[in-house]
């Protein structure tokens, strides 16, 4: 009987890139074993938050590493019932992770478009990076994880400090001045030591360490609490997938919008109903307005100069949204991205502003989705398909129409891929415009008996989230800048 | 009493860079010519490999491009542009 055994370190980002997959195959009922090379903590941190459903045994003195002779983490190792190695997969690659699936006779478990790349690679095996250093592993010093300290302003007593914040670090918005009491209790609500970097924030890749984060955090108003959410959200901004370098520098109107799921909209009260896009409460405010000041003042996109927006979005002020998922009959954004209902999560996708829709006539499913594919019909360009995803934002009313006619989240999905598309009449035009020159590439269907190219490339580029009050027929439409390995990704983490 | 503020700034300063020296002549010099993959870059940068070739007696013309216009060169491509006197890099639609 085979089984598999992944070794896997904690802080490396592809490890938790693979972990839901592993999830997936333990679940179908293959024998996955994690081997961590990392303490019991870390260890547990990384099973609580990724909600491995394989068991995870550590590698203290890197006895296995060495033995099965790991080069990169993760590496996967299908081993027979006499312990022979019958196949050995490094890094992550969403082709083996089929293959291997097949093996223990379990259906694929990386689709296409399912938001991660098609493959990444891993980090050198801790043993390895033993043997480099002076010190055992154990005691590695992570002196590339260990910024600089921040240094401080004295202002004089003439000097009002709104002014001087207003002048030296804010965008166009007065903000609190980061004074070091402030600071000192927003870093009390962490137990990050105040100089560890967390990411690099492109595009000018300044160093966010958890004291220039809680900065940032003070100016934007956040409550001390906010940092748990930060922390995350400010690893997933700077995770390649999401490619920050481009949603910052682009000419398009691409915004990074939050959208929080799961307990931790509770916990720090955000607002998920009426008004959702809105100025409502403070965590969504002053959250989504912490991360374009970081953005700014550690990344560097200045509106008046790298960051190249033709038009800008006013997301930019603040942009972040909750999930409405007490009125949601479906399974929320975070789990579709792999993790458990119960674990907090923040994603983030480069969006343009909400387009609406309104539909109050509709009394079917059918009815309201039509109307929903029609806005999301124009997304980018009229003429323009496959190059993009989009978010729609399924308003309550909405929903219960929808749900009532029995339709799951993937019917809804697959509805609007099916129904959704531009009439090849549209392409006779001599004109050329955007979109003509990769009519070779798109797919010809039928939608309501007229010829059309679908618009979108797959049902999972249509990201579904329900939010916004329960009084109005109401959803909205929110398409992406370029998508793909080529462009920017949704990306979702645990708090 | 005087209020201090913790700088929220990037503080990690990039190492500023020379620019490279400019060319005074064109004549026997290898050019590089990066697309970053926006439709038509090609079309421009066909038209100026004509006119370097055809026109300034250019040594050679190195055609590279970027995977994806979206994100920064990839390293190997950086590589094999280095060994040019100059690169000009189409850039938009």
């Amino acid at each position: 009987m085979l089984r598999l055994m992944a070794f896997l370190q904690t802080d490396c980002p592809t490890c938790r890139l693979i972990a839901p997959y592993l999830n997936t195959l333990s679940n179908g009922g293959a024998r996955v074993t994690g081997v961590s090379q990392d303490g019991e903590l870390a260890t547990q941190e990384f099973a609580h938050q990724m909600d491995t459903r394989f068991p995870i045994q550590r590698d203290p003195d890197f006895e296995l590493s060495r033995r099965f002779d790991v080069l990169t983490v993760p590496t996967l190792y299908i081993v027979d019932e006499h312990d022979r190695i019958v196949r050995q997969e490094p890094g992550f690659d969403k082709n083996a992770l089929n293959e291997i699936a097949a093996l223990f006779g379990c259906p694929p478990v990386a689709g296409p478009y399912d938001g991660a790349p098609a493959s990444k690679p891993g980090c050198t095996s801790r043993h390895l990076e033993a043997q480099t250093a002076d010190a055992p592993a154990a005691a590695l010093d992570f002196q590339s994880t260990r910024g600089a300290k921040a240094s401080t302003i004295e202002l004089a007593d003439s000097e009002d400090p709104y002014e001087y914040c207003y002048r030296a670090f804010g965008d166009a918005l007065p903000v609190v001045p980061p004074t070091r009491e402030r600071i000192e209790k927003m870093l009390r609500a962490t137990d990050l030591n105040p100089r560890q970097v967390i990411a690099r924030i492109p595009p000018c890749y300044g160093e966010a360490t958890v004291e220039k984060i809680a900065a940032n955090a003070v100016m934007a108003g956040c409550v001390p609490e906010m940092m748990r959410v930060l922390i995350p959200l400010v690893r997933a901004v700077s995770d390649e997938r999401f490619n920050a370098h481009g949603v910052q520098a682009t000419t398009h109107f691409a915004a990074p919008l939050i959208v929080v799921n799961g307990p931790v909209r509770h916990e720090l009260v955000f607002h998920c109903r009426q008004n959702v896009f809105s100025n409502v409460v403070r965590a969504n405010s002053t959250l989504g307005r912490a991360l374009q000041l970081i953005l700014l003042n550690l990344g560097g996109a200045r509106p008046d100069a790298i960051d190249m927006s033709a038009l800008g979005n006013p997301g930019k002020f603040s942009y972040c949204i909750a999930e409405n998922e007490e009125e949601n009959p479906w399974a929320p954004l975070h789990v579709d991205a792999g993790l458990a209902r119960e674990q907090s999560a923040v994603s983030l996708l480069a969006a343009e502003a909400p387009h609406g829709v309104s539909e109050h006539n509709a009394r079917t499913a059918r009815g309201v989705l039509k109307s929903i594919g029609y806005a999301l019909a124009t997304v980018w360009n009229y003429r323009f398909c496959m190059a993009f995803e989009a978010l729609v934002v399924l308003g309550p009313e909405h929903v219960r129409t929808i749900h009532r006619d029995g339709f799951s989240k993937s019917d809804v999905r697959q509805f609007l891929f099916e129904n959704t598309g531009v009439p090849l009449r549209c392409y006779r035009e001599e004109e050329p415009g955007e979109g003509m020159q990769q009519r070779p590439l798109y797919k010809e269907i039928t939608i309501d008996g007229e010829p059309c190219y679908q618009k979108f490339r797959a049902p999972e580029s249509i990201k579904i989230v329900v939010a916004g009050g329960t009084a109005g027929k109401f959803s909205a439409v929110l398409g992406s800048w370029s998508t793909g390995a080529r462009g920017s990704q949704m990306v979702t983490y645990p708090i | 009493m005087p209020i201090t503020l913790v700088n929220p700034l990037n503080e990690t300063l990039a190492q500023p860079a020379t620019p490279a020296p400019r060319l005074a002549a064109l004549h026997g010099k290898t050019i590089a010519l990066l697309d970053i993959s926006k439709p038509g870059g090609n079309v421009f940068l066909d038209r100026i490999e004509h006119l370097l070739k055809e026109r300034h007696g250019v040594a050679g013309v190195l055609r590279e491009m970027k995977p994806t216009f979206a994100k920064p060169a990839p390293q190997g491509v950086l590589e094999k542009i280095r060994s040019a006197d100059a690169v000009i890099e189409a850039l938009a639609d």
